[in-house]
C-alpha cells in the first residue's frame, strides 16, 4: 500500500501538479484576457524611470515595501531570491546545464543554506501572522500555503543536508544520477522508479517532500502566489 | 417679491460645492409633507440644480425669485 | 437573503469583473504593508478602515461566488455569502474611502484597493443601501443633464450679473461677453461649479489672459462616480464631453475639482480635445506671460494641499507651488507631501455625507501635518478638500485659513 502511494506521489501526482499548475495559469491569463479592458489608466504619479525598467523596477525590487518597512523588505528580498537558487538547484537534479556552472560547485548552490534562510523566511512570515494587525487580516489560506510551503521545505533541505553532511550520505554517495534518472524519465514520458531511489535511506523523505512540492504548484495558480505572475500586470496599469 | 409664506428658510449664500442641494435635501426630510422651505442662494449653478432634484426627489418648486445674484427658491414638500 | 436578491448581486459583480478587477481581486498576499497607509485608519485604527481590511470584504463575497474553492470551502478565504451584515460591512468599507490612492501607491503589488471597492459600491446600489445624498445628487446631475435646455435662458441670466463681478475683479469697462457661453470653436471650454466663486475667479484669469473662452453649462463634479453608479457616472461625464465636441474646443479646462478632473483626463478613454486642471493654465498663462500677479502679497506662512486627484492621480505636484510662491512671501512644504501626501478625508464624495466626526477623527494625520509646517494658511486646489480642510480647521480648533489657489490668483491679478 505505501509503496502504491510512494509511487503515486513520485509519478501520477507529479504529472497532475505541472498539468495543473500549466494549465492553471494558461486558464488565470485566458480569462484576463477575455475579460473587457477599461476605458482609462491608472496611473499613479510620479512615474519614475520607463515602462519596462520601472515595471522591472517596481514588481521585482519593490522600492515601497522598502520605504515602508526596511527589515521586512530584507527578509522578502532573501526569500524570493532563495527561491531563485532553489529553482537553479533544482534544474541541476535534472541535467547539467554549463550556465549555472560558471561557478563550479557541488549540485544546489549555497550548501545547503538556500534552504534553511527560507525555513526562516518562512518561519518569519508565519509568525508575524500571529502578531497584530497581520492576524486580524490573515485568512486560513495564508496559513496553509506557508504550511505546505514550510513542510516543503523542511523535507527537501533534510534530503539535501543529509546526503552532504551526514555519515550515511558519505557512504550511500547519492550523487544527483540517482534523482536525474526520476527526473528525466518523467520529462521524457517514460516514468520509472528504479530501484536506485525507491532503496534510498530516505526514500520516505523524498516522498514527502515530492507531496508537499506537488501541492505547492497544484495551489499555485488558484491561491495568493499568483501574486508572482499578476504583480506586473497590476504594477503595469500604474505606470500605463 | 415673492407673497409666498415660508416656514423654514435657509441661508445658502457663498457654499461650497456639493452643500446647497444637500443641505437643503437634509432640511426638507426633517419637515412635513406640504409645507415650504425657502432656500437663497448665490449659486448661478442652482437654478438648474434645484430644479433638477426637485424633479427627482418628488418635491415641487412652487416659486423662484432672482433678486440681484441672489436667488430665493420656494419648495414645497410633496411626500 | 432571498435567492433573486444574491442573483441579482452576483450578476452585478459579475458585471464589473473587467480585467484590472480580475487580478486585484487575486493579487493580495495579505502582507500588510498597506495596512496604516490610510489617513483613516491613522485617524481611527480598526481593521475596517485599513486598505486591505476594506477589499477583503469585497474579497469575502467575490470568493464565495466566483471561486470553487470559496463555494466548496469557504473557510479557506474566509469566503461568505451576502447577508444584512455583510452588506453594512461594504457599506462602511466603500464610503470611509474617498479613493486618494495612497495605498495602492505603497502597495508592493499595485493594488488598486479604491478600484476593487468600486464593486463595493455597485452592490450597494443595487441593495438600494448606497448613501441616499450622493444618489440624489446624482439622480439631480443626470436629471439636468437630460433636461438642460429648459434651464438655460435662466442660468445665462445669472451669469450676466455675475459678468459685473468679474469687471470689478479685473476692472474692464463694461461687464458685456466677460463670461462667454455658447462660443463655438472657443480654445477653452470651463466646467465649473455650482457656486459663483468657482466661476468668477477663473473668469477674470481667462479674460486677464485674453483667453478665447466658453462657460459649461455643466458642473464638473460627478456624483455619479463618488456613488459608485457607471452608469450615471458615464452619463454626467459625457454630458461635458458631449458638450465640448459639440462646440468644437481645443480644450476642456477643469475647475477646482480633483474628481472632475481626474475622469475625462484618465478614466474615459482618448477624447478630442485636451483636459486640463484650472491650476495648469494658470501656470502656463503665468509661464507665457500672460498674466501677471502680485509678489509677496501673502504674508502669513502658507502651506499647499495636495489634492490627491491632482497630485498622486494626476501628476500636477509643481506648478500650485511656483504659482504660490509667487504669491507667498514665508511658503512651507508639509511633510510628507507630493505623492506621499496625507489625504484630508474629504474625497470620494465624503464631504457630502452627514459624517462630520469621522471626516475629523480622518483628518487627524492631516491636522498633523499643517500644524507641523507651522502655516497658518492652507491653500489648495478641490472644492471638497477645502471643505474638509475647514472642517478639520474648525474640528480641531486651529485657527488655520484655508484659501483656493483659483481664488488668490484671481485676486491679484496685475491688470
Amino acid at each position: 500500500m505505501l509503496g502504491y502511494l510512494s509511487y503515486f506521489i513520485l509519478i501520477p501526482m507529479v504529472y497532475i501538479a505541472f498539468a495543473t499548475l500549466i494549465f492553471g495559469l494558461i486558464y488565470k491569463f485566458y480569462i484576463i484576457w477575455k475579460a473587457p479592458a477599461p476605458a482609462g489608466t491608472g496611473a499613479i504619479f510620479p512615474k519614475k524611470g520607463s515602462k519596462v525598467s520601472g515595471l522591472i523596477y517596481d514588481a521585482m525590487l519593490v522600492p515601497m515595501a522598502y520605504t515602508k518597512q526596511k527589515g521586512f523588505w530584507f527578509i522578502i528580498m532573501f526569500f524570493h531570491i532563495a527561491f531563485f537558487f532553489l529553482f537553479l538547484g533544482h534544474l541541476e537534479l535534472i541535467a547539467d546545464f554549463k550556465f549555472i556552472q560558471i561557478i563550479p560547485h557541488r549540485i544546489f548552490l549555497g550548501g545547503g543554506l538556500v534552504g534553511i534562510i527560507l525555513m526562516l523566511a518562512t518561519l518569519y512570515f508565519l509568525f508575524r501572522r500571529f502578531g497584530t494587525p497581520y492576524r486580524e487580516i490573515s485568512i486560513p489560506e495564508d496559513f496553509v500555503i506557508l504550511l505546505v510551503l514550510f513542510f516543503c521545505i523542511l523535507f527537501g533541505s533534510i534530503l539535501h543536508l543529509a546526503e552532504r553532511y551526514s555519515d550515511w550520505g558519505a557512504v550511500l554517495r547519492v550523487d544527483a544520477n540517482v534523482y536525474r534518472n526520476w527526473l528525466q524519465s518523467l520529462i521524457w514520458f517514460k516514468p520509472q522508479l528504479s530501484y536506485t531511489i525507491t532503496e534510498l535511506s530516505h526514500f520516505t523523505i523524498l516522498v514527502l517532500h515530492v507531496l508537499f512540492a506537488n501541492i505547492f504548484l497544484m495551489m499555485f495558480p488558484f491561491s495568493k502566489m499568483i501574486h508572482s505572475v499578476f504583480t506586473f500586470l497590476a504594477h503595469y496599469r500604474k505606470r500605463n | 417679491m415673492s407673497d409666498i409664506k415660508a416656514d423654514v428658510t435657509m441661508d445658502l449664500k457663498g457654499l461650497a460645492c456639493p452643500l446647497p442641494v444637500v443641505k437643503v435635501s437634509q432640511q426638507i426630510k426633517k419637515m412635513q409633507v406640504g409645507q415650504i422651505l425657502m432656500a437663497e442662494t448665490t449659486d448661478p449653478g442652482a437654478l438648474a440644480d434645484f430644479p433638477a432634484w426637485a424633479k427627482t426627489s418628488g418635491n415641487e418648486i412652487i416659486d423662484t425669485v432672482k433678486d440681484g445674484t441672489t436667488t430665493k427658491f420656494f419648495i414645497k414638500k410633496l411626500k | 437573503m432571498e435567492r433573486e436578491k444574491v442573483l441579482e448581486l452576483k450578476q452585478v459583480i459579475g458585471k464589473k469583473l473587467n480585467r484590472p478587477m480580475l487580478y486585484y481581486l487575486d493579487l493580495c498576499t495579505r502582507c500588510g504593508l498597506c495596512y496604516d497607509t490610510c489617513h483613516v485608519y491613522q485617524g481611527i485604527p480598526k481593521k475596517e478602515y485599513s486598505p486591505v481590511g476594506r477589499a477583503e470584504v469585497v474579497r469575502r463575497v467575490f470568493r464565495k461566488y466566483f471561486k470553487p474553492a470559496g463555494k466548496f470551502f469557504p473557510w479557506w478565504g474566509d469566503a461568505h455569502e451576502f447577508d444584512e451584515n455583510l452588506m453594512e460591512e461594504l457599506r462602511e468599507a466603500a464610503f470611509s474611502c474617498t479613493g486618494c490612492r495612497r495605498c495602492t501607491m505603497f502597495c508592493p503589488f499595485g493594488i488598486d484597493m479604491p478600484y476593487i471597492l468600486g464593486i463595493a459600491k455597485e452592490l450597494l446600489i443595487a441593495y438600494g443601501n448606497a448613501p441616499e445624498e450622493l444618489v440624489m445628487l446624482a439622480d439631480s446631475a443626470v436629471e439636468k443633464g437630460k433636461s438642460i435646455d429648459m434651464f438655460k435662458e435662466g442660468f445665462r441670466g445669472v451669469i450676466k450679473d455675475l459678468e459685473q463681478e468679474v469687471q470689478k475683479l479685473i476692472g474692464a469697462s463694461s461687464s458685456d461677453g466677460l463670461i462667454p457661453m455658447d462660443k463655438k470653436g472657443a480654445n477653452i471650454l470651463f466646467v465649473g461649479l455650482s457656486g459663483a466663486h468657482s466661476i468668477i475667479y477663473p473668469a477674470a484669469i481667462f479674460n486677464a489672459a485674453k483667453e478665447d473662452w466658453t462657460l459649461s453649462y455643466f458642473e464638473a463634479v460627478n456624483f455619479g462616480y463618488f456613488a459608485g453608479d457607471s452608469e450615471k457616472s458615464n452619463f454626467i461625464a459625457n454630458r461635458i464631453i458631449n458638450e465640448a465636441k459639440a462646440l468644437g474646443v481645443k480644450e476642456i479646462v477643469i475647475v477646482e475639482c480633483g474628481t472632475a478632473y481626474r475622469i475625462p483626463k484618465f478614466l474615459m478613454g482618448p477624447l478630442p480635445f485636451k483636459v486640463s486642471s484650472i491650476v495648469e493654465v494658470i501656470y502656463r498663462y503665468i509661464k507665457e506671460g500672460r498674466i501677471k500677479i502680485k509678489q509677496g502679497i501673502v504674508s502669513e506662512p502658507v502651506t499647499w494641499h495636495d489634492p490627491c486627484q491632482l497630485g498622486r492621480n494626476g501628476g500636477i505636484y509643481e506648478q500650485p507651488r511656483e504659482i504660490l510662491q509667487i504669491m507667498a512671501n514665508d511658503y512651507r512644504e508639509m511633510n510628507p507631501n507630493c505623492e506621499y501626501n496625507w489625504c484630508c478625508g474629504g474625497g470620494g464624495g465624503l464631504v457630502a455625507l452627514d459624517n462630520e466626526e469621522f471626516r475629523i477623527k480622518s483628518g487627524k494625520p492631516k491636522k498633523e501635518q499643517i500644524e507641523k509646517s507651522g502655516a497658518t494658511m492652507v491653500v489648495t486646489a478641490c472644492e471638497n478638500c477645502h471643505l474638509q480642510l475647514s472642517t478639520i480647521s474648525q474640528g480641531y480648533n486651529m485657527g488655520v485659513k484655508v484659501e483656493s489657489l483659483t481664488k488668490l490668483v484671481g485676486e491679484n491679478l496685475i491688470i
